[in-house]
C-alpha cells in the first residue's frame, strides 16, 4: 500500500552484494547473529530495528570499520575482506555514517575530498589542488541543488542539514555501487528530507546504484525502498518487500518486539508467502 | 517564518551572515590570521625592550642571543604544535634534546665518527624515540602524557649514568659547526658575511624547517589528516583516514626536530651535556605554542604562530633580565602570558562558533 509508486526492481537484476552468516561480539555483548542480506542492482533496501538491534553495526562491517567474528562478503560475485574503510571505499560501497564521518575544523570542500584529494606537483612536491577541490565541490553542489553559503567555510559552522547534505553529497561524489546511509534524514526540515529521498530515486534510476537505508520513519521507507530488513536483537526477524507489506503490518510487527520465530510463526498462519 | 526554519535555496541564505559589528570583524582577524596577533605581541615586546634598553636589545650581538634562543625553542614549539594538532602531546622532549647530541659527541671522541655522520644517527634516535612514543600510545592506548613522560625519565636516566652526568667536550669540525649552530660572529665582521650569518644560523635553520612544517600541515593530505585527526578522530577514521598512523609519524617528526634542536644547541657550545635539556625546556617549548594561537584540543594550529611564540618567550627571557629585572621575573611574565594566550584562544574559538563568523 505504498503511497508512491516505486517503479519495479527488473526481475533479472542481478545481486551485487551478499552478506552471509555474519555474527559479531563486542566482549560479552553479542550485536549480529548470523545475518544475511542481500542486496541487488538498483535496488533500495529499507534496515529497521530498534535501538541496539544491530543495524549500525552491520553497516560498519559493511564499509570496513569493524570486521566480522565470522560470515562472508561476497561483492560483485567475488568474495571480499575489508580491514579498513578504504578496502570498502575501494569496492565502490559509500557509507555515510549516523555521527556523518565531517571535521568540524576542515572546510566544506576538504571534507569533500578527504581520502581523495587531488594533488598537483609543484616543486617536484605533491601538493594539494586546493583551487580544483573548491571548484569541483561548488559544481558538484550546485548540481545536486545543495545550497550552502561558501564551500570555504569549515563545516562546524553549518547547520545540522546542511551537513548532513554534505555527507551524503560526499559519498555519492565517486559514483558507488553500493551507498549505505544510516539515518540520513535525522536531521533534516521536511523540505530537505524530500531533496534527499529525490537525490537517492535519481541514484537509483539514474545509475542503478544500489542503496541500504537505516531510516526510522516508515513513511519515508515507502516511499522509496523495494524491501524492508527488521533486524531484532541482532537477527533478521523479517524480510519482505514493500510492494507485499502495508506500513500498518511493519508498524505492527516492529511494536510488537517479536523475535523471528514467532514472526515466522504468525505469519505463515495469517499471510503465507510472506516471509 | 521562525529563526529556524529552512530558508529558499539562495546564497548565504543559511548559517553565515555578513559580520557587521567591529568585534565581529575582530573576531575573525583573530581567528583566521592568529599568527598575526601573536606577531603584533611580539613587535610591541621588542620596542618595550629596545626603548628600555637604549637601543641595545636590537644590536647585532643581542639579537644574535634572543634569535638562537627562539631557533631552539622554536624547532620544538613548531614540532609540538603538529603533536598538538592531532591530540597529543610529547613531554619526552628535552631528553630528546639531550641523548641525540650526546649520542653524536660519544660516537666522534670513542671511534673518531665524523659529526655530520653522528648527527644523522642522533636524528634517527629522535626519530625512533618519536615512533616508540607514538605506538606505545596509540597500540596499548596509554595517554601521550603519560607515556611521555615515561620515556622522559628513561632517556633521562640513560643519557647521564652514561659517564656519570659528566658533559663531553664534542670535537669542533668545519664547516659542520658553523653551519649548525657554532657562532663565528666577532664584532668586527659586517653582518651580511659569512661570519655574520653564523651568528643567526639555528634561527635560520628554525625559519627553513618551520616553512617546510608550515607546507605539510596546511598543502599536503599528511597536513590534511593530521587535522583530521585531532578535529574528529572516529569521524576520520570512518572516511578512511589512518589516524593511527597520522600519530605515529607526528611523535616521529617531533622526535626528529627535538633531536635536531639538541645538535644545533651542541655544535653551538662544543659540549654535549647531558642534562642540556631539562624539562623546562619542553615546557617553555608548550607555552610558546599556545602563545601562538594553538590550542591544546586539537584540530588546529599553527606552526609559523609557534616560531613568533618561541620569539616571545626567548624575547622575555633574555630582555627582562637586559632591561635590569631579576632572572626570575620573566617566569611571571610568561605565566601569564600563556593563561592570557590560552583563554583568548579558547573564547574566540566559542564566540567564532556561537556567532558564527
Amino acid at each position: 500500500m505504498s503511497t508512491q509508486a516505486i517503479p519495479p526492481l527488473a526481475a533479472d537484476a542481478p545481486v551485487v552484494l551478499e552478506m552471509s552468516n555474519i555474527s559479531k561480539s563486542f566482549g560479552a555483548v553479542t550485536a549480529l547473529v548470523d545475518v544475511s542480506i542481500k542486496l541487488r542492482q538498483g535496488e533500495v533496501l529499507a534496515l529497521v530495528g530498534d535501538n541496539g538491534a544491530g543495524k549500525s553495526t552491520l553497516i560498519k562491517i559493511l564499509s570496513g570499520f569493524h570486521q566480522p567474528d565470522t560470515g562472508t562478503i561476497v561483492s560483485q560475485g567475488k568474495e571480499v575482506r575489508f580491514a579498513s574503510p578504504r578496502d570498502a571505499r575501494a569496492q565502490g560501497i559509500e557509507t555515510v555514517y549516523q555521527d556523518l564521518a565531517l571535521i568540524g575544523d576542515l572546510s566544506v570542500f576538504h571534507n569533500m575530498f578527504l581520502g581523495r584529494e587531488y594533488h598537483k606537483r609543484v616543486l617536484g612536491l605533491n601538493l594539494l589542488d586546493n583551487r580544483k577541490m573548491r571548484e569541483q565541490a561548488q559544481v558538484y553542489l550546485d548540481t545536486l541543488g545543495i545550497s550552502i553559503p561558501s564551500v570555504n567555510s569549515t563545516v562546524d559552522l553549518l547547520s545540522g542539514g546542511q551537513r548532513q547534505c554534505i555527507a551524503v553529497a560526499r559519498s555519492i561524489y565517486s559514483s558507488p555501487k553500493i551507498l549505505v546511509l544510516d539515518e540520513p534524514l535525522a536531521a533534516l526540515g521536511v523540505r530537505e528530507s524530500a531533496h534527499v529521498l529525490g537525490l537517492i530515486q535519481n541514484l537509483r534510476q539514474q545509475r542503478q546504484v544500489s542503496v541500504i537505508l537505516i531510516v526510522h520513519n516508515y513513511n519515508q521507507i515507502f516511499e522509496v525502498c523495494d524491501r524492508i530488513n527488521f533486524l531484532h536483537s541482532g537477527e533478521i526477524a523479517l524480510d519482505a518487500s514493500t510492494a507485499d507489506t502495508s506500513e500498518e503490518e511493519l508498524i505492527r510487527i516492529v511494536k510488537s518486539g517479536l523475535g523471528r520465530k514467532a514472526i515466522d510463526a504468525a505469519a505463515a498462519e495469517v499471510r503465507p508467502g510472506l516471509v | 517564518m521562525p529563526p529556524t526554519a529552512i530558508q529558499p535555496a539562495k546564497k548565504s541564505a543559511v548559517g553565515v551572515k555578513v559580520p557587521h559589528t567591529t568585534t565581529e570583524r575582530l573576531l575573525i582577524l583573530l581567528s583566521r590570521y592568529r599568527e598575526a596577533s601573536i606577531a603584533v605581541v611580539a613587535i610591541v615586546l621588542v620596542i618595550y625592550f629596545q626603548v628600555g634598553s637604549d637601543g641595545g636589545f636590537l644590536s647585532p650581538q643581542f639579537m644574535s642571543v634572543v634569535l638562537r634562543d627562539t631557533g631552539r625553542l622554536g624547532l620544538i614549539a613548531a614540532a609540538e604544535v603538529m603533536l598538538m594538532i592531532t591530540g597529543e602531546i610529547d613531554l619526552s622532549l628535552s631528553a630528546i634534546f639531550s641523548i641525540a647530541p650526546y649520542v653524536m659527541a660519544l660516537l666522534s671522541v670513542t671511534w673518531g665518527v665524523p659529526l655530520a655522520l653522528g648527527a644523522v644517527i642522533g636524528v634517527l634516535i629522535g626519530i625512533l624515540v618519536g615512533a616508540i612514543n607514538g605506538i606505545i600510545t596509540v597500540r596499548f592506548r596509554v595517554p601521550s602524557l603519560i607515556t611521555t613522560v615515561g620515556t622522559l625519565f628513561f632517556l633521562q636516566g640513560i643519557v647521564v649514568s652514561i659517564y656519570n652526568s659528566q658533559p663531553i667536550v664534542a670535537p669542533v669540525e668545519q664547516p659542520f659547526n658553523a653551519i649548525f649552530g657554532q657562532s663565528l660572529y666577532q664584532p668586527t665582521d659586517a653582518l651580511l658575511s659569512w661570519h655574520g650569518v653564523t651568528a643567526f644560523t639555528p634561527f635560520l635553520w628554525a625559519v627553513l624547517l618551520v616553512l617546510v612544517l608550515a607546507v605539510v600541515l596546511n598543502r599536503t593530505t599528511f597536513g590534511l589528516h593530521t587535522i583530521a585527526t585531532g578535529s574528529n578522530i572516529i569521524g576520520a577514521r570512518e572516511i578512511g583516514v589512518r589516524t593511527d598512523r597520522m600519530k605515529i609519524y607526528n611523535f616521529m617528526i617531533a622526535g626528529g626536530f627535538a633531536a635536531f634542536a639538541g645538535i644545533i644547541n651542541t655544535a653551538q657550545f662544543t659540549s654535549a651535556d647531558p642534562q642540556a635539556g631539562s624539562p623546562f625546556l619542553t615546557l617553555q617549548a608548550i607555552a610558546a605554542a599556545v602563545i601562538g594561537g594553538t590550542s591544546l584540543l586539537g584540530g588546529s594550529g599553527t606552526v609559523i604562530g609557534a616560531l613568533i611564540g618561541a620569539f616571545v618567550v626567548a624575547s622575555l627571557n633574555n630582555g627582562l633580565v637586559m632591561i635590569g629585572a631579576q632572572a626570575t621575573v620573566s617566569d611571571i611574565y610568561l605565566g601569564a602570558a600563556i593563561i592570557a594566550a590560552m583563554i583568548l584562544s579558547i573564547q574566540v574559538d566559542r564566540l567564532r562558533t556561537r556567532r558564527r563568523v
